[in-house]
């Protein structure tokens, strides 16, 4: 039996179904992005832990696999678990407010940092260079002159801004960086100070003179925006505790900063914040208990930090104006090496956060025993890694798509090729293209979806049903193809 | 276009300044006129001669240890005093780099470029024998063979401790030196066209060829040796493939206590056998000295013949040729190349330390000063994100390896940074005490370009275009544009008055001079030096400051 199109049920105008397919793609002003790099190359594999294989995960890294009754459940998710240290974001997960993308990459993964970080920040195949970052490219075409002209009576705020010293590539755009770097916005204004008289524009000839002029330009935009930084400063509030100084937790810290300034209404789009030495070859775990150690530390910090930071935007009620990610440019070997460490690795998971979440776990926990690489290893090869479920520029598209309201052919244009929709932000699980049910590879999100959700069968798609399945809702623009005598339950 | 050939014009005292600027941390103005009429050739071999590899070594700082004034990097280890003598030998090299009381040399600019290679951070090293040993390792061998400082500074207890070389054993490798080893030290990830250079297999084979090395008595409380050590049994002694990228190159296993060496050797050989190792290292040298824009133009009638002459058999690798070859070449001259790096935090702050003729205090008569002095500088570069031997990651400076090249440097918070380091010639630095304190004495600068100061009757008033031009001098690589001197003179220094106020408000002071006391006189030695205080911010602050 197939069934075509509308077939299956009449939908409601105001349903909260028909309300989220009418989403337009006006840009949505006042959204707000937070990226955070983890830089180095983090273990994944012993951030969210398969507890389902958990014979398999303990027989990859004994040496540092976390003990399984240490692992942090997560509520309606039984066979995944976060690290003992990460008690917080466990919060955010049973709240709704964070969502796990499992095993993360890119095809023909890159194991150089600095090369796989280059591939994130430009948002490229792993065989593709571009000059430009992904987001710079993003308000390269939203801010079309920047920076000539900035800033501005309608942006008088920086269109982005990194928390830090050295520009990060990520939003670097077609001239120059598209970020407003800052360390702290007291001590930037006071060392800025505000503008004086305008001095004379002529440029050397020769090389000499393109650098003067970016460098005039970088001092341009410093005094312009040193003032309107100060005052969000001065205008926003903390709402929620912080780790004092002796934490040294310098995500936290810069965190903080993000939040005071969202909080005082800076206008600024994307935040950029950064954790370093994830890069952890070695004692990434104590000698006497693995679930302390370096690597725990990070995340004991990672997970504070964020778990902070929401708290703050909720109270200050700046928070559904708000998602966060996190990246890594890679993660770790499944395997691990002697010296209770990991090398460098292939996919790994990425959270995002924030209230406006639609989806809790977008693909499946890797599978340890039919699913790791090299897929048919020599007898040399003892280092196993964990293969790519989910392009990471399927999570990009989603953000710019959903969440600033890009039109798609921008978004495709901006990632140099279309991306399936991963769902985040939408209340359906949609077809990306045909198969069985029980096909991940089917579904959007990566993993057949939960009886809990609205599905949707795009046009052209053809689902084959060999079981009954129930689900919230269905939605048919394309064919359900029953092999046998088989139901969706719709639960409504 | 001339290239590699011979720059044959007798140094002017531009392009004298130009040579200082870039192979040393920045001239003197009595250096720049001690070159000047030199030829390439004879500037260059000064700066070669006037090499001195091994000054007195560091000494304990603190008065206040029983170690005072003692020299501590060969005694035994102390980890109670870890930190601040492992600071003391970032101290000993700062010195090294901005001491003026020895003739210019070009060692402590490319041990720079060497250690901002092959990278290793006292912050993870931590033991200050390591550091040390680590730093004269990398001064040694700078302008020696790159085959045999490529063997050295795998062997180092630092670099094995840093790279986890020490944890590479066989069974379980550990790749991050192998991969680092490739990627970052010898060919290089890609070729100027972007094709790869080698596989992830061959980081796995390189890895196994180094398995069995490790270091000795790290932080061993008391130890008088350490060192580096091969463990056979460690060491995988199977045969290791590489792939086409090397030619398919096979090294041996060598089942021997001398194994380690003998592997290494050839795998040395084969890294450098590589087409593209020698272009990367030459690149790379360019990129430093010369221009980090490399184009296909550059690529070609540049860098490929410099990389050709540093492997061809006469030269086997030697490092001093290839340096002597750039830097006396049309192409290191060319006025396109002039003024197009941006500074670094090194290149800024030393350069005006040595420009406005800062003395350094003598660390064996002064070692009080010299521990105070030196401590602030290095927090002052860690502040402006270039600690030397603390890099971010294995990967160097940032600006070094991004696109962005030296533009890296330049951001609004380095902006802010760097507008800080320069209030400091004016404001003064309370950390360190006179006669050491930074701050330019601009009063004291202007009355020593004026004769007759006390007698303005004598002398007329020294012109406000003169001062500029005695205050610019050396300042900038390129002149000042006539629309900029205006600006510089009315708006900066005269806040928007004429000419004929300067001379006025010079007169008076002058006359005032005669009898330093009283408001009459405070007021206005107190207007004269905010004029020149805010001339002098404000050069420091230009965009023409930051180039060389």
């Amino acid at each position: 039996m197939t069934l075509n199109g509308m077939g299956i049920k009449a939908f409601n105008e105001n349903s909260a179904l028909v309300q989220s397919l009418r989403h337009t793609a006006a840009a949505n002003t006042d959204r707000i992005l937070v990226m955070i790099n983890m830089i180095g190359g983090n273990d994944g594999l012993n951030m969210v832990i398969p507890l389902d294989q958990y014979s398999a995960y303990n027989t990859l890294r004994s040496n540092i696999s976390i003990p399984q009754t240490s692992v942090l459940g997560l509520t309606g998710m039984p066979e995944t678990g976060l690290h003992p240290a990460m008690t917080g974001l466990r919060s955010m997960y049973n709240d709704g407010k964070l969502s796990i993308i499992h095993s993360v990459g890119y095809p023909n993964a890159n194991q150089s940092h600095f090369r796989s970080a280059d591939i994130w920040m430009s948002g490229v195949e792993s065989n593709q260079y571009a000059s430009t970052g992904w987001m710079g490219r993003y308000l390269g075409n939203r801010y079309t002159a920047y920076p000539v002209g900035y800033p501005n009576p309608t942006m008088e705020d920086p269109i982005a801004l990194q928390i830090g010293y050295l520009a990060t590539p990520t939003l670097q755009g077609a001239s120059q960086s598209m970020a407003v770097t800052i360390d702290n916005p007291d001590s930037f204004y006071q060392l800025i100070g505000a503008g004086g008289s305008t001095p004379p524009t002529d440029i050397p000839p020769n090389q000499i003179g393109g650098q003067i002029s970016f460098i005039r330009q970088q001092q341009a935009l410093a005094v312009g925006y040193a003032a309107e930084i100060k005052a969000a400063a001065d205008l926003g509030v903390n709402m929620a505790t912080y780790p004092s100084a002796i934490d040294k937790n310098e995500l936290a810290d810069q965190l903080k900063i993000v939040a005071r300034l969202i909080h005082g209404g800076l206008k600024t789009k994307i935040f950029f914040v950064t954790q370093y030495g994830y890069d952890t070859h070695s004692t990434q775990v104590d000698v006497n208990d693995k679930r302390l150690g370096v690597h725990a530390d990070l995340l004991s910090k990672l997970s504070v930090a964020i778990s902070t930071f929401q708290q703050d935007l909720q109270s200050q009620g700046t928070a559904d104006k708000v998602v966060g990610m996190t990246f890594s440019e890679f993660g770790r070997r499944a395997t691990s090496n002697a010296s209770r460490g990991s090398d460098h690795g292939v996919a790994a998971p990425m959270f995002v956060f924030g209230t406006n979440l639609k989806k809790k776990v977008i693909g499946m926990n890797p599978n340890l025993t039919t699913e790791l690489l090299p897929e048919n290893p020599q007898p040399w090869e003892t280092g196993r890694d964990i293969k790519m479920q989910i392009d990471f520029r399927r999570v990009y598209t989603d953000i710019l798509n959903d969440w600033f309201g890009t039109a798609k052919t921008t978004t495709n244009s901006l990632l140099f090729r279309n991306f399936n929709t991963i769902s985040l932000f939408s209340d359906f699980v949609e077809t990306v293209g045909n198969g069985n049910w029980n096909n991940r590879d089917v579904w959007s999100v990566g993993r057949k979806p939960l009886a809990s959700e609205y599905v949707k069968v795009n046009l052209g798609h053809t689902v084959t049903v060999g079981q009954d399945v129930t689900v919230k809702n269905i939605r048919l623009e394309g064919n359900l193809n029953f092999t046998g005598n088989y139901k969706v339950n719709v639960l409504g | 276009m001339a290239y590699l050939s011979s720059y044959s014009p007798v140094l002017t005292a531009d392009t004298a300044a130009h040579l200082l600027r870039r192979a040393t941390a920045g001239p003197t103005k009595t250096e720049i006129a001690n070159f000047t009429g030199k030829t390439a050739l004879q500037a260059y071999t000064d700066l070669f001669n006037n090499i001195n590899y091994n000054p007195s070594p560091p000494i304990v700082l603190n008065e206040n240890s029983s170690y005072f004034k003692q020299t501590f990097v060969t005694g035994p280890f102390r980890g109670a005093d870890n930190f601040d003598w492992s600071s003391y030998v970032k101290y000993w090299w700062h010195a090294q780099i901005i001491r003026q009381d020895t003739p210019p040399s070009l060692l402590e600019k490319l041990a720079v470029f060497w250690q901002n290679h092959f990278v290793t951070t006292r912050e993870m090293v931590s033991d200050y024998r390591y550091v040390w040993r680590y730093l004269d390792t990398i001064r040694q061998n700078s302008l020696g063979n790159f085959k045999n400082f490529v063997k050295v500074i795998t062997k180092d207890p630092a670099m094995l401790l840093y790279l986890n070389g020490n944890e590479n054993v066989k069974n379980s490798p550990n790749e991050n030196y192998a991969r680092e080893l490739q990627e970052l030290f010898t060919v290089g990830a890609r070729d100027f066209a972007g094709n790869l250079n080698y596989t992830e297999d061959d980081v796995k084979a390189a890895a196994r060829v180094l398995t069995g090395w490790n270091y000795t008595n790290h932080w061993y409380e008391g130890s008088t040796t350490f060192g580096s050590a091969f463990d056979l049994s460690k060491h995988d002694i199977t045969n290791k493939t590489f792939s086409t990228k090397y030619g398919s190159t096979s090294i041996t296993g060598v089942n021997s206590t001398t194994g380690g060496d003998t592997e290494l050797n050839a795998l040395v050989d084969m890294l450098m056998a590589h087409p593209e190792a020698p272009k990367f290292i030459c690149r790379k040298l360019y990129k430093w000295y010369v221009n980090p824009t490399v184009t296909a133009d550059i690529e070609t009638n540049v860098i490929i013949p410099l990389a050709d002459f540093f492997k061809s058999p006469a030269n086997n690798f030697a490092i001093e040729p290839v340096l002597r070859k750039l830097l006396t070449s049309d192409i290191f001259y060319d006025i396109d190349n002039i003024g197009a790096i941006i500074k670094s935090p090194l290149e800024l702050m030393a350069g005006s330390l040595r420009l406005f003729n800062f003395q350094v205090p003598n660390m064996t008569s002064e070692t009080v000063a010299f521990r105070k002095y030196f401590s602030y500088l290095d927090w002052r570069m860690h502040v402006m994100q270039m600690s030397l031997i603390d890099q971010p990651s294995v990967f160097g400076w940032e600006p070094y390896y991004q696109n962005a090249l030296s533009r890296a440097w330049i951001a609004s918070s380095t902006v802010a940074l760097r507008n800080s380091y320069a209030t400091q010639y004016i404001w003064g630095s309370d950390e360190i005490p006179s006669p050491y304190k930074i701050e330019l004495n601009l009063v004291e600068w202007a009355k020593s370009l004026q004769p007759n100061f006390l007698s303005p009757t004598t002398s007329p008033a020294i012109t406000a275009d003169f001062l500029l031009e005695k205050f610019s001098e050396k300042l900038f690589v390129t002149p000042l544009f006539a629309t900029q001197k205006e600006f510089l003179i009315i708006t900066i220094l005269l806040f928007g008055s004429g000419r004929g106020t300067w001379n006025n408000e010079w007169n008076d002071f002058r006359t005032l001079s005669n009898n330093p006391t009283g408001m009459a006189y405070t007021d206005k030695f107190n207007g004269i030096r905010w004029r020149l205080q805010s001339l002098m911010l404000y050069m420091l602050k230009m965009a023409e400051f930051q180039v060389f």
